[in-house]
């Protein structure tokens, strides 16, 4: 089933949450709704869900309006950021219940529900646990019960709210690529929300990136990455190293690196040049922007260097990252002389725009 | 709890043992301090209560049956009994709603309807009576009204009801708000979008979550129910036999100078009493977290407006 949202806007009293979104997901897809915390991403899922219902706007649901359905009517299976399971009912009953609950012409059969949930608990690999209490089983197993109580319904879309937000890192990646078979499996359309870039970047396949109520970015992983549409999403996903822009004889400078290629449209002197850890290019000091190395930390197979360059202050040092192999091989330590040279940057205008992601 | 201060720290190595031990207060300062509650505990507490029972069986076992089975002290218990039948039953039903309403959903007038549902505690239960004096009574508003279509409220079984009703108001929806404000919608919302109705999620699922919670508030409210004085001292008008509750039975017993037959009546109150409290530990023990209800919504898991 397709969703489309046509100028939608919600207001929770004075606080606008969503203001004019208008969003296509086509059916299959799997798309991220991605942004910082108060961003509106759970109120837009739960718009789709039929949760909230938006002050202006349309829900199309393959085209038909479904703006005022109910919850109960939009065949919509939704995965709850704290997963909501019942208490009071095993992981079995969690997962019948949706079939229980149906009508009574609708409803299976006693023993064709019990082969469905048992089915639907192997799938998500808790056929062992149908007899276990939700505080019996762990965060990830709760998850798991929680999709397939959500799976049980037959819905022909999977809404998830921070579905791997509260569980640990190694779950949360087994997670992920489980979710992606799955999706790829079954075939349903999936929306969800996460404020982990990488999450988005790793499980969908194009990524809604919302900031204040709107949305900055829309597009495939890949391309928002590389392409970001406004300095908001540059320093949203992933890290980026910020150097203000002068302006001398109609040229951009950062420090005596010509940008101007970049900078097309700057005349403005308070320009902000982004450029993140794997574009700085390290070569010997005369080659480049004479800079000190500070500090060099090893994380995996990849190692991040604290550099000082001249005449940028000692406390807000930049970050570039070399290979393992390459860290090895020229033995960089504190004090070493480098030269900076970007591969790449893009200059955006500072004002009007937030240093800062905001938090709600 | 200085033991378990000094039980902790038997793991750690002698010096530091030593080191960390708490000063102990003197031996006679604790027993004192013990003594002192022991004694405060068994004056307020434990003594009215034996004095209740003593006066009761003063005169002997079958003076206190023949108390018990007097016809008139016999109508008081029935009718106390039929009126907390009555009143917790529509008090649960009202609770419950109002609780509902009021943690699950907003609108405009939530915070009125708050203080609403506490105004019985904070009215005096006297001044709850006359309310209905004033407005069901012979010179009440709709006083004229009620005696055209000859139906009694004042001084009857409806007045005594309606009072009860109204004092006991507050105990179970009090009981239920902070409950089912710190579980949150999500459960109700994944029942939702699982197809459940409106009634489907109620029973299936709200109602499981506050089982407990609503037990509590019933056995409150119950007793409230039963012990009820002053309200329904206005509005019953003492007819014996007819609108004495248990309550009132012993008072007048009391202004008679039958001392046995009022403790007699009064002990059966007192048993009750007993009896909620020893539910109402076992349901604390069951479900510690309504120890608290009342003070502290716990993990409250309000959704964030994203």
């Amino acid at each position: 089933m397709s969703i489309a949202l046509r100028s939608v806007a919600k207001q929770f009293g004075e606080f606008a949450a969503v203001e004019n979104i208008n969003l296509d997901v086509p059916t299959g897809a799997l798309m991220a709704l991605l942004g910082p915390s108060g961003c509106g991403k759970t109120t837009l899922l739960r718009i789709i869900a039929g949760l909230e219902t938006p002050d202006e706007g349309q829900v199309l649901f393959d085209g038909r309006d479904a703006t005022l359905w109910p919850v109960r009517d939009r065949k919509v299976g939704f995965v709850f950021q704290h997963y909501a399971l019942f208490r009071h009912m095993t992981a079995f009953e969690n997962v019948a219940f949706g079939l229980k609950v149906k009508p009574r012409r609708e409803r299976p059969a006693a023993a064709e529900i019990r082969r469905k949930a048992l089915s639907l608990l192997e799938l998500v690999q808790l056929g062992w646990a149908g007899d276990r209490y939700p505080a019996q089983l762990s965060g990830g197993q709760r998850q798991r019960v929680a999709l397939a109580r959500a799976l049980a319904v037959d819905p022909d879309v999977l809404l998830l709210d921070e579905p791997f937000g509260a569980l640990d890192s190694q779950v949360r990646h087994e997670l992920r690529r489980w979710l992606r078979r799955l999706h790829d499996e079954l075939h349903f359309t999936s929306v969800f929300v996460t404020h982990d870039q990488q999450e988005a970047i790793e499980v969908a396949d194009s990524i809604v990136v919302l900031n204040r109520g709107r949305i900055e970015q829309f597009g495939v992983p890949g391309e928002i990455y590389d392409l970001p549409a406004s300095a908001f999403v540059h320093r949203f996903l992933g890290q980026v190293n910020e150097l203000s822009v002068q302006l001398r004889q109609g040229r951009a400078h950062v420090g005596p690196l010509d940008i101007s290629l970049g900078a097309v449209a700057t005349s403005d002197e308070k320009s902000v040049a982004l450029v993140r850890p794997h574009e700085i290019e390290i070569g010997p000091e005369a080659a480049g922007w004479p800079a000190s190395v500070l500090a060099a930390r090893v994380i995996g197979p990849i190692v991040r260097l604290l550099l000082c360059a001249e005449g940028q202050p000692v406390n807000e040092p930049l970050e570039a990252e070399i290979s393992r192999e390459r860290y090895e091989t020229e033995r960089f330590q504190a004090g070493t002389r480098v030269g900076l040279r970007f591969r790449r940057w893009k200059v955006y205008p500072s004002d009007g725009v937030e240093l800062t992601p905001t938090t709600a | 709890m200085p033991s378990h201060i000094i039980g902790a720290t038997f793991d750690l190595p002698a010096v530091t043992s030593q080191a960390r031990r708490p000063r102990r207060r003197p031996r006679w300062g604790r027993l004192l301090l013990i003594a002192a509650a022991l004694v405060f505990l068994g004056l307020f507490l434990v003594l009215p209560l034996l004095v209740v029972f003593v006066q009761a069986l003063g005169k002997g076992v079958v003076a206190y049956f023949g108390a018990i089975s007097d016809p008139m002290a016999w109508e008081a218990i029935k009718l106390t009994l039929f009126v907390a039948a009555t009143a917790v039953p529509l008090n649960l039903v009202f609770g419950v709603a109002a609780a509902w309403a009021i943690a699950k959903f907003e609108f405009r007038g939530k915070n009125t309807l708050i203080t609403l549902i506490d105004l019985p505690f904070a009215v005096s239960p006297v001044i709850a009576g006359l309310i209905f004096i004033l407005l069901f009574g012979a010179h009440g508003w709709f006083g004229g009204y009620l005696r055209a279509h000859h139906i009694r409220v004042v001084f009857a079984l409806p007045g005594i009801v309606l009072a009860t009703l109204f004092v006991t108001f507050p105990f179970i929806a009090r009981e239920l708000i902070p409950v089912m404000q710190a579980q949150g919608k999500a459960d109700e919302e994944s029942a939702l979008s699982l197809g459940a109705s409106g009634w489907q999620t109620f029973w299936r699922v709200t109602l499981p979550n506050i089982r407990w919670a609503l037990l509590y508030g019933v056995l409150l409210c119950n007793a409230r129910a039963m012990g009820e004085f002053g309200a329904v001292s206005v509005v019953s008008g003492h007819v014996r036999g007819l609108t004495n509750t248990m309550p009132l039975q012993v008072e007048i017993l009391y202004n008679e100078y039958n001392h046995t037959a009022a403790f007699a009546v009064a002990s059966l109150l007192a048993m009750l009493a007993m009896l909620t409290l020893a539910a109402k530990s076992f349901l604390e023990w069951r479900q510690p977290e309504l120890r608290h209800a009342v003070l502290q919504p716990r993990d409250r898991t309000s959704r964030e407006h994203t």
